[in-house]
C-alpha cells in the first residue's frame, strides 16, 4: 500500500483540496475544474490496486501490457496568495456493493491521502460534497458547511452563500456526510489537521439523477475562489448548468405526465416540486414526509421504464 | 501469510513451477485439468487458504445433492518441481487472495514460472481443433514457449482473476502465462474434454509428465459419439453444428438452442455409450 510521489516541490503550508464521486458529482467536478483552471501539475498518486478492482485489461500479440485502475492523483499548484494541493479519487474505495466508501480501506486512504498533506505541512485540508435538500433546480445552490475545529466555524460565518450546518432552517444541525468526503474531516480532526467541507445545495429529486449538477459545483467554486484569491472562468460551467437544465425539466416532464403514476399523485409532485421554485431560504414548505412521497414515486417512474426516457436504461 | 493453514510439513520445493486452476470454469476446464494432473502427479495437498475474509460463508451451495464449500488449496506430489493451485474465484478481496497464492508461490514453493488455466468460449465445434490462446507477462518467457503451438491473444476488456494473478506476479519478478483453449460454447456448461486435452498435452510436454491419455481419450470419444448420437436424432440441432463446421455463424437465439440441445441431452444420457470407456 504505497503513495508514489513523481516529485517533491518545495510547498509554502498549501491548502490541500479533496474530491471523490458523490451525489451531483459535486465535489470531484470542483477539484477537477480547478486543476484544470490552475494548470495543476500532477505530484504523484496512490497505488489503486490496494483498494480498487482494475476496469480494464490491455493485452496485445500475447503480451499482458497494462491494467486500468480508477486513479487517485494529487496535483499542486503555487499560487500568487496560496500553494495548492489537489487530490482527485475517481472511485470511492468500498469494502462492499455501497457507493461510497466504507470501512478499512476507506479509512486507509483517508490516511494516505492526509500522509501527504503533512508531508507537505498542509495548512488545511478542504472536501467537497453533495447538501440534498428541498431547492428548486432554477434557485442558485447555497454551501453548506462543516469544519472539525470551533475556529473554523468561526471563518466560515464570514463566507459568501454560505450556511453552517447548525444553522439551516428546520435543519437538526446534526447529519451525517457519506463517504470519504466526509470521513476525512473526522480523520484529520483525529491527526489534528484543520478540515472543511463545502456541500452545494442539491435538488433532493435529482439525488439519483445520473448527470452532473453544475450549479452546486459554481457555489462550491466560488467559496473556494475567495478563500484561495484566484478568479476562476465559471462560464464553461454557467453553460453546461444551462444544458442540463434543459434535461432537468425533460426529466419532470416526463415525470409528470409519467401514465404509470396516477394523475393525483403526478399532479401532487407537480405542485410540490414547482412551489419551490419560489422559496428562497427555507428547506419547507413541503415536509420530509412529501419528499420521500415524491422520492418514490421518482424511483417507480425510473424502475418501470417510462416510455421516452432512455435514462432508465 | 495468516489467512493460511498447513496441512503437511512443507515440501521441500526448488525452482517449481506453479499450475492454477478454477472450479468454476467454461467447459469445466479447471476442474477437469487439475483433477487429472493431480491423479497422474499423486498429489498430496500442504497447504489450504482459510476462506473466511474471501468467500460468502452464510450457507452452503448444493449441487446435485452435494454440498459444496469453497476449497482453495495447494498440491505436489511425485514430481517436484510441480506445484498446483486449485480452488474457487474468491468473492472478496481479490487482490489480497491471489497475493496469498503468491506468497506460497514465492516464499515455499520457490516457485520459478506461473501457468494459469481458463477456457475461452468460441464459436468452434467439438469436432474441429482447438487453438489454445496465451496471455503472458513478459516476453523473454514468450520468447522461451515458442515452439508449444500456443497462440497469441489479443484482447481489451474487464480483467480475468487469471490475469490478475498474472499481472501480480509480473511485478514479484515470476514469468508467468494464462492459457486460454477454446471451449465450444454449447459445451461451456459441460465438460469440453478435447478442450482439457489440449492442456494436458501442453503440461506433457513441457514438464515431460508422460501422462497416460488413454482414459481421457475414451472420455472424448464417449462424448464424441453421443454428439452424433443426438445428430442422427435431431435435425436442428445436426443443422447448427454444420453450420458452425463451416465457419458460418449462428445467430444468438440459435446458439441458445444448440447450447439447450446439447446440454439437455448430454445430462440425461448415460455416463458411458461405449463400454470399454472408464472415467480417469
Amino acid at each position: 500500500m504505497t503513495i508514489k510521489l513523481y516529485k517533491e516541490p518545495q510547498l509554502e503550508r498549501p491548502d490541500l483540496i479533496c474530491g471523490w464521486p458523490g451525489i451531483g458529482m459535486i465535489g470531484v467536478t470542483a477539484v477537477d475544474y480547478l486543476r484544470r483552471t490552475i494548470i495543476a501539475e500532477e505530484l504523484g498518486e496512490i497505488e489503486s490496486c490496494d483498494f480498487f478492482e482494475p476496469r480494464k485489461v490491455n493485452i496485445q500479440d500475447g503480451l499482458l501490457k497494462d491494467l486500468e485502475f480508477p486513479n487517485n492523483k494529487f496535483y499542486y499548484q503555487k499560487l500568487k496568495e496560496r500553494d495548492l494541493l489537489l487530490f482527485i479519487g475517481e472511485e470511492q474505495p468500498t469494502d462492499s456493493t455501497r457507493m461510497y466508501a466504507t470501512g478499512e480501506k476507506a479509512y486507509k486512504i483517508a490516511n494516505l491521502v492526509l500522509d501527504v498533506a503533512e508531508k507537505f505541512g498542509c495548512r488545511r485540508v478542504y472536501t467537497s460534497g453533495a447538501a440534498v435538500t428541498q431547492i428548486h433546480h432554477t434557485l442558485k445552490p447555497r454551501i453548506w458547511a462543516v469544519s472539525n475545529t470551533k475556529d473554523l466555524v468561526d471563518e466560515v460565518r464570514h463566507y459568501e452563500n454560505t450556511v453552517l450546518m447548525s444553522e439551516i432552517e428546520g435543519g437538526p444541525g446534526q447529519d451525517v456526510i457519506s463517504g470519504l468526503n466526509g470521513l476525512l474531516l473526522g480523520v484529520a480532526r483525529k491527526r489534528g489537521m484543520k478540515a472543511l467541507c463545502l456541500m452545494g445545495e442539491i435538488p433532493y429529486y435529482l439525488q439519483a439523477f445520473p448527470w452532473p449538477y453544475p450549479k452546486a459545483v459554481i457555489s462550491v467554486l466560488e467559496v473556494l475562489a475567495v478563500n484561495m484569491g484566484i478568479d476562476i472562468d465559471m462560464i464553461p460551467l454557467l453553460e453546461m448548468a444551462k444544458k442540463i437544465d434543459v434535461g432537468i425539466e425533460g426529466f419532470l416532464e416526463n415525470l409528470y405526465e409519467a401514465e404509470a403514476i396516477p394523475s393525483q399523485i403526478r399532479n401532487e409532485t407537480r405542485e410540490s416540486i414547482e412551489k419551490m421554485k419560489y422559496v428562497r431560504e427555507t428547506p419547507g414548505p413541503i415536509t420530509d414526509e412529501d419528499q420521500k412521497r415524491i422520492m418514490e414515486r421518482i424511483d417507480d417512474f425510473f424502475t418501470k421504464g417510462e416510455k421516452g426516457d432512455d435514462r432508465t436504461s | 501469510m495468516t489467512e493460511l493453514v498447513s496441512l503437511c510439513s512443507e515440501p521441500k520445493l526448488e525452482n517449481a513451477s506453479l499450475i492454477v486452476g478454477w472450479q468454476e470454469d467454461a467447459g469445466k476446464l479447471g476442474p477437469k485439468v487439475i483433477d487429472y494432473l493431480n491423479k497422474h502427479i499423486k498429489a498430496r495437498a500442504f497447504y489450504e487458504i482459510e476462506p473466511v475474509k474471501f468467500f460468502p460463508l452464510g450457507g452452503v451451495a448444493i449441487e446435485k445433492n452435494i454440498v459444496q464449500f469453497p476449497v482453495s488449496r495447494f498440491s505436489t506430489g511425485e514430481k517436484k518441481d510441480l506445484v498446483i493451485f486449485e480452488s474457487n474465484e474468491p468473492t472478496y478481496e481479490r487482490f489480497k487472495f491471489l497475493n496469498s497464492v503468491l506468497d506460497v508461490a514465492e516464499h515455499y514453493c520457490k516457485v520459478k514460472e506461473l501457468y494459469t488455466i481458463s477456457g475461452t468460449i468460441s464459436p468452434v465445434t467439438h469436432t474441429s481443433s482447438r487453438r489454445l490462446l496465451a496471455v503472458f507477462n513478459e516476453q523473454n518467457f514468450q520468447k522461451r514457449l515458442r515452439g508449444y503451438e500456443l497462440e497469441a491473444m489479443t484482447w481489451e476488456g474487464p480483467p480475468a482473476t487469471n490475469t490478475l494473478l498474472l499481472w501480480l506476479a509480473e511485478r514479484r519478478g515470476i514469468p508467468g502465462v494464462s492459457l486460454w483453449p477454446e471451449i465450444a460454447f454449447y459445451l461451456a456448461t459441460m465438460e469440453d474434454l478435447k478442450a482439457a486435452k489440449g492442456v494436458l498435452s501442453f503440461f506433457d510436454h513441457k514438464f515431460e509428465l508422460n501422462l497416460d491419455f488413454t482414459g481421457l481419450d475414451l472420455e472424448i470419444n464417449d462424448q464424441n459419439e453421443k454428439l452424433a448420437l443426438l445428430r442422427r436424432e435431431n435435425p436442428q440441432i445436426d443443422k447448427y453444428i454444420r453450420t458452425l463446421e463451416m465457419g458460418i455463424s449462428l445467430n444468438e437465439e440459435e446458439q441458445l438452442r444448440l447450447a439447450q440441445g446439447v446440454t439437455q441431452f448430454l445430462e440425461k444420457t448415460p455416463a458411458s455409450l461405449t463400454p470399454c470407456s472408464t472415467n480417469e
